[in-house]
């Protein structure tokens, strides 16, 4: 699916945990995620760190967008 | 570590009088077995029906097996389960051979659970259409669960454990016919003879992805969620330390009756002493985020290597983002040197044409495949039924569906069904008992 | 009897060599060269014979792919024979292509061989049987009769083996199949190992396939003026799964509007996929689906905008086939509002 949208020429990050499964199945842009089942926001954390978290790993991906990688980029997350 | 496993050949399973053992006949009592079972208040409804192979029979849905078993010492089964945490893997086991106990929902079904044809086209693709099936046909007072797509199913999956220990007392103290002799000596204390002889672990990836617990296999009782991997005797799977779980899509399970008869555990066994040195087994687990699955895998490179292991098969319990789990694994040994072969099932989907795991590693150079989940499958009624045909359709069985615009409902009105090979009840028999492999068409 | 008609290059009709490659499309009543040979082994009558100028077919390949079709239009065949063309490429490459056309128009089963060298091989074994063939016309017999019986078991609709059994490249189709041995996973699996640990020769049941690789798509300038687009394969999708998108196996998707919610909330949205525990996205489904972050940056400028829908789907056990196109149908609905970038969650 990733794949089908970089090849209509539209930029696309794809935001997972599994970073093997997104780099085999062909994604450029990667950003990591926490887990399968909750990605973004752990449900044993607060309600404000679970929304920094994925404040921060959103704008991880958005600013990904943006970047001119040569190759398969996993970018890097604080958060 | 010696076990003994004592066979008793079952040739026929029938109700009687009284509860007994004799001339390869299992006759069982069914108002006491009933009563027995029933002893579990959330057992609300009850039958207990046998189903023979050739069979024009269906059962759906299926929720566990067991091989009936007693210790003659009193300890228990399935420890930590059907009685206290004691030590498996010694002494003495007693096993009605040739026959398992099922646990069958009356009504409902969920996703882990799957489907056994005892006869015709159908019976091909279970290993349990070849045994005589003691169903437990229950329902439960689970009501949080009724209608949810996950289920524990702890009530039904626990009186088979229950039940299949309850049957065995039928041997407890009689001779049996055939006595199996399991012993590995302890690693650092083997004879030349075998010391010079390539050393081979087992790494066993059992189910354990739901966080919340009680879904997942248990080791000795304890959900193998809030696990990490350990070193194991291959005689203590063999001997009731594990338990199978209710999630992984029916056909990648590893129910009960698998853990306790493993076939690539007996096969390195048959192997160990000629030309492998059988070291022992790797007990890892399956996990949801990848931090958790680089961490097992360095635990079972850390311990194959330290053991001085030249060789290793690893084998996954499932398909799909556990497919990760394996293929790091079998990459981290291959990392430290420990040649590896793995066994698995595939996913290359209805058309056959997708990648068959979801992560690939050119190092996993050595792969033993087991089946499709994803093959369609389309079979005609059966004369009888046991449990609720609809199950497979309407409660989301991982291999059925409600609706299909192409393919319409898995469970048709003259009860022919098609479905996806995803819930024929261990239908791809990764624990080794497979004869199906994956081949390009 | 069943019919079938047979596919030769000028070379092999006995026209000429390269000076008349240009020769244009023709259909023969009968048997031409090969056909014969074809003929005598096939449990069908070749009724027709097509031949064409190689560098015809690969000059001016719609006009040929165009007349040869106008050829059969109103022709009664059962299977398309095309070859053998050993290792000439622009012969392979031509049955290849007549071959696909064929089947893509007729829906009648096509078969042809090629030599391993052949370019068609790699151009055409997904799309069809292209079976493995000799270098060269002395392995003429060989090569049609390979082919002949496998149209034969066709024609009498029987089961047909694996691409090793039979002869055919694979064709990237990988079905689960009974071994006659009966060997089981666990005799397997040891076995292997003891070969692979004394350095002995073993076959692998799953090789690793090749991975296609998609360039990278430009990147974004001004992600102030930017539309953003969010898809998941995450399962999430309101309480009453409007869509009907199954939790495992999906060829179903479904677009939301949520131009005017804040976040997903719970009890409103759930994910349906089946894969993993859902009561962390069904109590809060931003956790998959982060609308609340992506509209807490349209608010703070980051992004010019985010598209009025999302768009979910389930990733487990659907197929690559599926699943593409899934994706290009999606693609067409982000350009149609000009979408400039999308992110995707995964679970």
């Amino acid at each position: 699916m990733v794949k089908e949208i970089e090849r209509a020429g539209i930029p696309v990050v794809q935001m997972c945990n599994l970073i093997p499964v997104a780099t085999t199945v062909g994604a450029n842009k990667i950003v990591p995620t926490i887990s399968i089942p909750y990605p973004l926001g752990d449900p044993l954390t607060s309600k404000e760190a679970q929304w920094k978290l994925r404040y921060h790993r959103v704008g991880v991906a958005l600013d990904a967008l943006t970047e001119d990688v040569k190759e398969q980029t996993v970018f890097k997350v604080k958060i | 570590m010696r076990l003994e496993i004592g066979n008793f050949q079952v040739k026929d399973v029938v109700f009687g009088e009284k509860t007994m053992f004799s001339n390869g006949v299992l006759s069982i009592n069914k108002e006491e077995a009933m009563a027995f079972i029933k002893e579990d208040e959330h057992i609300t409804e009850l039958d207990i029906v046998i189903a023979k192979p050739g069979e024009n029979t269906r059962i759906v849905p299926v929720k566990e097996a067991a091989e009936p078993r007693i210790r003659p010492d009193d300890r228990p089964v399935f420890p930590g389960v059907t009685g206290d945490v004691e030590s498996a893997g010694s002494g003495r086991v007693h096993a009605l051979k040739g026959c398992s106990v099922l646990g069958v929902g009356m009504h409902y079904g969920s996703f882990g659970d799957g489907l056994i044809d005892m006869g015709g086209e159908g019976a091909k693709y279970t290993l349990f259409s070849q045994l005589i099936n003691i169903c437990i046909v229950a329902d439960t007072d689970e009501e949080f669960e009724r209608f949810e797509q996950q289920k524990k199913n702890t009530a039904i999956r626990m009186a088979t454990h229950r039940f299949a220990e309850y049957l065995g007392t039928a041997v407890k103290n009689l001779e049996p016919e055939e006595i199996e002799t399991f012993e590995l000596d302890p690693v650092t204390k083997r004879t030349e003879e075998v010391n010079k002889l390539p050393s081979v672990v087992l790494v066993m990836q059992p189910q354990s992805q739901m966080e919340e617990l009680g879904y997942n296999d248990l080791v000795y009782g304890w959900d193998m969620n809030k696990y990490v991997p350990t070193f194991m005797h291959p005689n203590e799977v063999l001997d009731g330390a594990l338990i199978s779980g209710s999630f992984m899509p029916s056909s990648s399970k590893w129910s009960t009756y698998d853990f306790q008869n493993f076939p690539t555990i007996r096969e390195l066994y048959k192997e160990h002493g000629k030309s492998i040195n059988f070291l022992g087994v790797i007990m890892s687990n399956l996990n949801v985020s990848l931090e958790q699955k680089h961490r097992s895998a360095i635990f079972v490179a850390q311990m194959a290597k330290s053991l001085g292991a030249d060789g290793a098969i690893v084998t996954e319990e499932g398909y799909g983002n556990p497919d990760a789990d394996y293929i790091l694994c079998l990459a981290a040994l291959e990392d430290v040197g420990v040649k590896t072969v793995g066994i698995s099932n595939e996913c290359t989907g209805r058309d056959g044409a997708s990648q068959p795991l979801v992560t690939l590693d050119e190092k996993a150079n050595a792969l033993v495949s087991t089946g499709n989940v994803s093959q369609l499958i389309e079979l005609p009624p059966a004369d009888k039924v046991i449990g609720e045909l609809q199950a497979l359709a309407r409660d989301g069985l991982s291999g059925g569906w409600a609706y299909d615009e192409i393919l319409g409902a898995s469970v048709r009105e003259d009860g022919s069904i098609i479905m996806e090979n995803n819930a024929m009840f261990c239908g791809d028999r990764i624990p080794g008992w497979s004869t199906k492999t994956m081949k390009e068409f | 009897m069943k019919k079938a008609i047979h596919y030769i290059n000028q070379f092999f009709a006995g026209i000429g060599g390269e000076d008349t490659a240009d020769y244009k499309p023709e259909i023969r009543e009968g048997l031409v060269g090969p056909s014969l040979a074809l003929n005598s082994m096939l449990d069908a009558e070749v009724t027709h014979t097509v031949i064409c100028g190689d560098n015809f077919m690969g000059s001016n390949t719609d006009e040929a792919v165009e007349i040869i079709l106008g050829f059969l239009e109103d022709k009664e065949f059962d299977i398309f024979v095309a070859g053998p063309a050993f290792q000439a490429g622009r012969y392979g490459v031509a049955c290849g292509t007549i071959c696909k056309a064929v089947k893509e128009k007729f829906n009648v089963p096509v078969i042809t061989s090629m030599n391993v060298e052949n370019p068609g091989v790699e151009m055409f074994k997904k799309d069809m049987y292209v079976f493995e063939g000799g270098k060269s016309a002395a392995k003429l017999r060989d090569d049609v009769k390979v082919m002949a019986n496998f149209a034969n078991k066709i024609l009498k609709g029987e089961e047909t083996g694996s691409a090793d059994e039979e002869g055919f490249f694979p064709r990237g189709i990988r079905a689960q199949t009974w071994l006659e041995s009966g060997k089981t996973a666990a005799e397997r699996g040891v076995e292997m190992l003891i070969k692979k640990l004394n350095d002995a020769p073993y076959i692998t049941e799953l090789p690793i396939p090749k991975q296609d690789r998609v360039p990278i798509a430009e990147p974004i300038k001004d992600l102030s003026k930017a539309n953003i687009a969010m898809v998941t394969t995450g399962g999430i999708v309101p309480v009453d799964n409007p869509d009907r998108i199954q939790s495992a196996s999906a060829t179903r998707w479904g677009r939301y509007d949520i131009s005017k919610d804040e976040r997903l909330e719970g009890g409103v949205y759930k994910t349906i996929h089946a894969g993993f525990d859902p009561a962390a996205a069904d109590a809060d489904p931003n956790v998959i689906m982060p609308i609340d972050a992506m509209k807490s940056y349209v608010k703070e400028g980051k992004i010019g905008k985010l598209h009025d829908y999302f768009y979910s789907t389930v990733g487990t056990g659907t197929t690559q086939a599926e699943a593409a196109r899934m994706g290009r149908e999606i693609v067409e609905k982000l350009k149609e509002d000009n979408v400039d970038g999308v992110i995707m969650t995964s679970t």
